[in-house]
């Protein structure tokens, strides 16, 4: 019952809000939703038993990625004035004819067909365990396959991030300016 | 020993005739609301009294006499604060992004909240026994830092914009060397409950975390310096700087949303003492096996407990009023040169003690057998 009741509120929450970031017109909003549907989406692992997926989801999404987000659109303007000041509705003209709705629906129709192919073969090949009925601690299992089955996946990510922060140093990082007699002396020469 | 909040009441003989004919899991799922309701209000009051103990003890430090027309010494100075905001007139700035000023101030209350639902209050005196208590208490607790930013964005004010985006920023960058140091506790307990953290811990000192080998007595200050900084405590109250902002993030919020912001912080400062003690100060164990096994023994630890996070709450009100504030870029140049490479070599150190002394203390290897 209480599993019922876990998974219900996460679904709910889930899709509700992924229907409001396509709804809204505020970016800012559709942050705020992407929020509540990153969260419902932990707690759909959380029904299925993988506790520290998501607990993972939630460090991961609501402390980095959300705030990143929130971040960007803020410094951006978050609203409409980008395509406003670029007039980009008037510019596209593209959008919102014939064509482009065909070719939308094609796509949409190729994705859908391509999903559901994929799905069936799920299914028929996975036997789908119905209800977890014990939890059982799945972080000594995680850490025991990373460091022994995928090690290298592990060890290559970890040099992927220790690049990307050392990039971050860099970029952040203020150029020193010159001396001003240095360049009076090039100037000189 | 009981695990959860339900399995303490099952151990009494009235509790389980009085529940006989009930499905389990309704009985455990409403004894968790209510339980949830019961902390929730007990963690509101301890932050209210946060607030008078902070405005007393500065009195104190400043030699003044502080608020004293409210009940005994002032004690109930909070009940007339609570009462005075809850009557206020609600204003909310023309411009303002209505939805996120008025979601701001309960998601950050959401955020602290949340993180009651893990801490031990005792042995079996806990909402809920996860096996991943600590990182899910560092991860549900960075939904503050979201409410903060959301809170300074929707005032659409420049003072409430400069606070929001600095305490995101703060929280964000903070949160590295404090999860660090505990990742130093989690080597050397070998796991991510509170549980198995405190199971080898015992009451007594040289049993504690801190005193375990040198590189968790100066993982504790990294921890706490992290922490007071991650709380937006002084001298790291950068985001609602009196000085230069006004009030930061809740300069333009009036009455409760005011006040829900302002319990939020007092609510988060003891989380952070409750963790600093369960981690590196025994937690809630009493020494030398004092009642074990008995029911008394839970309210002892609940004592335990309490009085350790008190005494770490009074040295943090005793440093906002004690140290100046620092400036943005001091801020960020403490966490990203000091405290982040301090807490990696912390890390390092303590996985390679576990190596070395097999997992020893310091105390065992001097006076041990």
């Amino acid at each position: 019952m209480f599993l019922n009741l876990l998974f219900l509120t996460s679904a709910l929450l889930t899709v509700g809000c992924s229907v409001a970031v396509l709804a809204v017109k505020n970016l800012m909003h559709a942050c705020v939703f992407l929020l509540g549907a990153l969260i419902g989406i932990a707690g759909l692992y959380a029904t299925l038993g993988a506790d520290f997926v998501a607990v993972t989801q939630i460090m991961v999404y609501v402390g980095g990625v959300v705030i990143l987000m929130l971040f960007a659109v803020m410094l951006t303007g978050g609203k409409d004035h980008v395509s406003k000041t670029q007039k980009l509705k008037s510019l596209i003209p593209a959008m919102g004819n014939k064509t482009s709705y065909l070719i939308g629906c094609l796509t949409a129709l190729v994705f859908f067909l391509t999903q559901g192919y994929l799905v069936s073969k799920l299914l028929g090949s996975i036997e789908v365990q119905k209800q977890v009925d014990t939890f059982s601690p799945t972080v000594q299992e995680l850490g025991e396959l990373l460091i022994t089955n995928h090690v290298l996946p592990f060890e290559l990510s970890s040099v992927l991030l220790l690049g990307a922060l050392v990039g971050a140093a860099i970029i952040a990082r203020p150029r020193k300016a010159r001396p001003q007699y240095e360049e009076e002396a090039e100037e000189h020469h | 020993m009981t695990n959860t909040i339900a399995e303490f009441f099952y151990q009494f003989e009235g509790f389980k005739s009085l529940v006989e004919g009930m499905n389990p899991v309704t009985v455990s799922v409403l004894i968790i609301i209510a339980a949830g309701a019961l902390v929730t209000v007990f963690m509101a009051t301890v932050g209210g009294f946060g607030t008078i103990a902070e405005r007393k003890i500065s009195a104190d430090l400043q030699a003044r006499i502080g608020p004293n027309r409210v009940g005994p010494y002032g004690a109930f100075q909070l009940i007339a604060d609570g009462i005075k905001m809850i009557s206020k007139e609600d204003i909310f700035p023309r411009d303002a992004d209505k939805f996120l000023f008025y979601l701001a101030p309960f998601i950050c209350v959401f955020g602290v909240v949340s993180t009651f639902a893990v801490f031990p209050f005792g042995s079996g005196i806990a909402l809920s026994q996860m096996n991943i208590g600590v990182f899910y208490l560092l991860a549900i607790s960075s939904l503050v830092g979201v409410g903060i930013f959301l809170g300074g964005y929707a005032s659409n004010s420049k003072w409430s914009m400069l606070g929001g985006m600095r305490g995101a920023s703060q929280i964000i960058s903070y949160e590295i060397p404090v999860t660090l140091s505990i990742m130093s506790i989690i080597v050397l307990a070998g796991g991510l409950s509170f549980e198995s953290v405190l199971a080898s811990q015992s009451g007594l000192p040289h049993n504690w975390y801190i005193f375990h080998n040198p590189f968790t007595f100066i993982g504790f200050f990294v921890f706490f310096v992290g922490g007071l900084a991650e709380t937006n405590r002084a001298p790291f109250d950068l985001p609602e700087a009196e000085s230069e902002l006004v009030s930061g993030y809740h300069t333009e919020y009036t009455g409760i949303r005011f006040g829900l912001f302002a319990l939020a912080e007092y609510m988060e400062i003891f989380i952070l003492c409750g963790v600093a003690a369960t981690l590196f100060l025994g937690g809630y164990n009493l020494p030398l096996g004092v009642l074990k096994g008995t029911v008394p023994e839970q309210f002892l630890q609940f004592g335990t407990i309490l009085i350790k996070t008190l005494a770490l709450y009074y040295v943090v009100i005793w440093v906002r009023w004690t140290f100046p504030r620092l400036r943005v870029d001091q801020l960020m140049t403490i966490c990203w040169k000091y405290l982040t490479p301090m807490a990696i070599f912390n890390l390092v150190g303590c996985a390679v003690w576990m190596v070395a002394f097999d997992g020893k203390s310091m105390f065992d290897l001097f006076f041990g057998h």
